[in-house]
């Protein structure tokens, strides 16, 4: 009771389009799995006549809800673990301002699925910045359906179970019935809306920090190019990427360095330099490191000339926006000025 | 107490006791059709709760699915013998997790007794049966019931 | 790896145990608290305790508060498995001194991302 390859080549080229989501052959399983539902809903009891039938009258609504069902990504609460104390250790400290200051964080939880990894970053930064930091958490998927349901903040015991520690469990839930709810006061720093990263993002940019975890990987090479560029687009200078760990920017766009943290794939945007050459700031740009409330090794100076910091504020910034005060996370690598 | 717990988290409680630890999948527990099911060679496994609310949490079933469930429980193979102490075990604590998740939806909460299992339930004249959800594991009658017992010993 | 499952029920230590021995620990048990502590006086070399809470002779709670009394143990991890499921339970026992606390019911890969999160297992990559 398999797929036939007509019906096969249709979805997956629906869904190559819609959502540029790659379905090798081999993942007729996937595809019958994910659509048997719809199939049943429609009256079909098999996937092959639903989808012949689908393909006659392409209804959108029906063709959204194939490429929602071929499209919904496993998730759990901090998963994988390490994103989310690079978070804390290193790119929050590496955000803050010179006196430690750190006003505003944007950040964009993109393909957030039924909501568990932007809450999982609302409860990182809850512990890690203070009354004084305004955050702002966007969370966007393609799926209407999980991001109904990652708003209600509803979880049951499983998913609750999987990846949450018992102290943030008891901080940030509260019990409801036979599961758990995202208290309000979390709930209300994420914002959830519906996105395509095909598209440039419509919610406007300036995002400190971006996950985009276990995405690219579905992609092809043009895709994940046009991807990285709208992420690009939407970041400041000098803004974290933070992509799955077996993912990469490298090779696909020279917008990116790769930021040196032991296992975790964590890229900071390049600011863009004018073509007619590095700015040419007149002061030294100040240099403090995420770690220095301690002393300084000599080896780090405590200045630097600008063509060493490959992440200076430019001189193109325009005034009126905020300084991107930005420190590298290790002494920062010599590179760039060639671009 | 029937105002705070429904009959529906009884069923859901259940059937996720039986998912996660049983059946390693859903759909093998299911409401029971038709009339009460009558049970051959009972066996009844309950705890006790004592609080602002006093009650029972009870497990009843016939020998042979509590065999089974042990089985289950234990992952024993269909032909392993299965003694009288591990069945009285296994059954118990199907009991005890049952009530300690209905404790849970309850306001005031309360203090659970350890499992006790018995062919019998023993039971005071006051008792007031508030749920008796019948079900079928595979196909088998298993029914768990929630009792007020308004005279049970304070703690 | 070495672990203690203290629980009353013997049909509950069987799973735990069995669980925690397919990660690879070596897995002791004991009865209440009493008798775990009685374990742990005369080897106190586990990684991880994993502790019910209503026991008979002397309860999980007593259990953790008294593990966490002794310097000596305060590099053994201790987890709740219990079926006390209420919020303000969860909040004593991390209070106490708890690690984790899992409510009962739960999937074997419940409790191996218990383990994951304590640090006892290695991640497992979901890719």
């Amino acid at each position: 009771m398999s797929l036939s390859p007509d019906v096969f080549t249709y979805v997956a080229d629906l869904v190559q389009r819609r959502a540029g989501i790659q379905l090798d052959a081999g993942k007729e399983y996937l595809v019958e799995g994910r659509l048997q539902p719809l199939a049943k809903e429609a009256g079909h009891p098999r996937v092959d006549a639903y989808v012949r039938d689908l393909r006659v009258a392409e209804r959108p609504a029906d063709v959204q809800a194939v490429v929602e069902a071929l499209t919904t990504n496993e998730t759990s609460f901090f998963r994988d673990g390490t994103p989310f104390r690079l978070l804390t250790e290193h790119i929050v400290p590496a955000l803050r301002g010179p006196n430690g200051s750190l006003p505003r964080l944007r950040v964009w939880s993109a393909a957030c699925s039924t909501g568990q990894e932007p809450y999982s970053i609302a409860m990182t930064l809850a512990d890690c910045v203070g009354p004084d930091t305004s955050v702002e958490i966007v969370a966007s998927d393609l799926n209407t359906a999980v991001l109904e349901r990652a708003a209600a903040g509803e979880y049951s015991r499983i998913e609750t179970n999987r990846g949450l520690p018992s102290s943030m469990l008891v901080r940030y839930f509260d019990a409801e019935g036979t599961g758990w709810r995202v208290r309000e006061q979390l709930r209300r720093q994420v914002t959830f809306l519906k996105h395509n990263l095909l598209e440039p993002p419509a919610f406007g940019g300036q995002f400190d920090v971006v996950f985009l975890r276990n995405v690219l990987i579905y992609f092809d090479l043009p895709v994940k190019r046009q991807v990285l560029e709208h992420v690009l687009a939407a970041m400041r200078p000098g803004g974290f990427l933070v992509l799955g760990a077996a993912e990469t920017t490298i090779g696909l766009d020279d917008g990116w360095e790769r930021v040196p943290l032991e296992r975790g794939a964590v890229y900071r945007a390049v600011p863009r330099v004018p073509a007619w050459g590095l700015p040419t700031a007149t002061s030294p740009v100040p240099v403090v490191l995420p770690a220095a409330r301690g002393p300084l090794t000599g080896a780090v100076p405590r200045t630097a000339p600008p063509g060493v910091l490959p992440h200076a504020r430019p001189a193109h910034v325009p005034a009126g926006v905020p300084a991107p005060v930005i420190r590298p996370i290790t002494p920062a690598p010599v590179r760039g000025e060639t671009r | 107490m029937s105002a705070e717990v429904e009959v529906d988290q009884v069923l859901v409680i259940a059937r996720d006791i039986f998912s996660s630890m049983i059946d390693g999948e859903a759909g093998f527990l299911e409401s029971w059709v038709g009339e009460p099911p009558v049970l051959a060679e009972p066996v009844v496994a309950w705890v006790d709760l004592r609080g602002p609310w006093s009650g029972r949490a009870a497990l009843r079933t016939e020998t042979p699915t509590a065999h089974n469930l042990s089985r289950a429980l234990l992952g024993m193979s269909a032909d392993e013998e299965v003694s009288d102490a591990d069945l009285a075990d296994a059954v118990g604590e199907l009991a005890n997790v049952v009530g300690g998740n209905v404790k849970a939806l309850l306001p005031e909460g309360g203090k659970l007794g350890l499992p006790e299992v018995a062919a019998e339930l023993p039971l005071t004249a006051d008792a007031v049966l508030m749920h008796g959800v019948a079900l079928a594991w595979r196909g088998r009658p298993l029914v768990v019931e929630i009792w007020a017992l308004p005279t049970l010993d304070q703690p | 790896m070495r672990a203690l499952v203290v629980d009353d029920s013997r049909t509950m230590r069987r799973i735990v145990a069995g669980i925690l021995e397919r990660q690879g620990f070596e897995v002791l048990q004991a009865e209440h608290g009493e008798e775990a502590l009685a374990v742990l006086e005369e080897d106190d070399r586990f990684d991880l305790l994993c502790i019910d809470w209503n026991m008979p002779v002397m309860d999980g709670l007593e259990l953790v508060a008294a593990v966490r009394k002794n310097r000596q143990w305060r590099n053994i991890t201790m987890m709740m498995v219990t079926t006390e499921a209420e919020q303000s339970q969860i909040v004593r026992a991390l209070a106490a001194g708890a690690h984790e606390y899992l409510i009962k019911p739960f999937t074997p890969e419940e409790l191996r991302a218990k383990l994951e999160l304590l640090g006892l297992v290695s991640v497992k990559e979901l890719a």
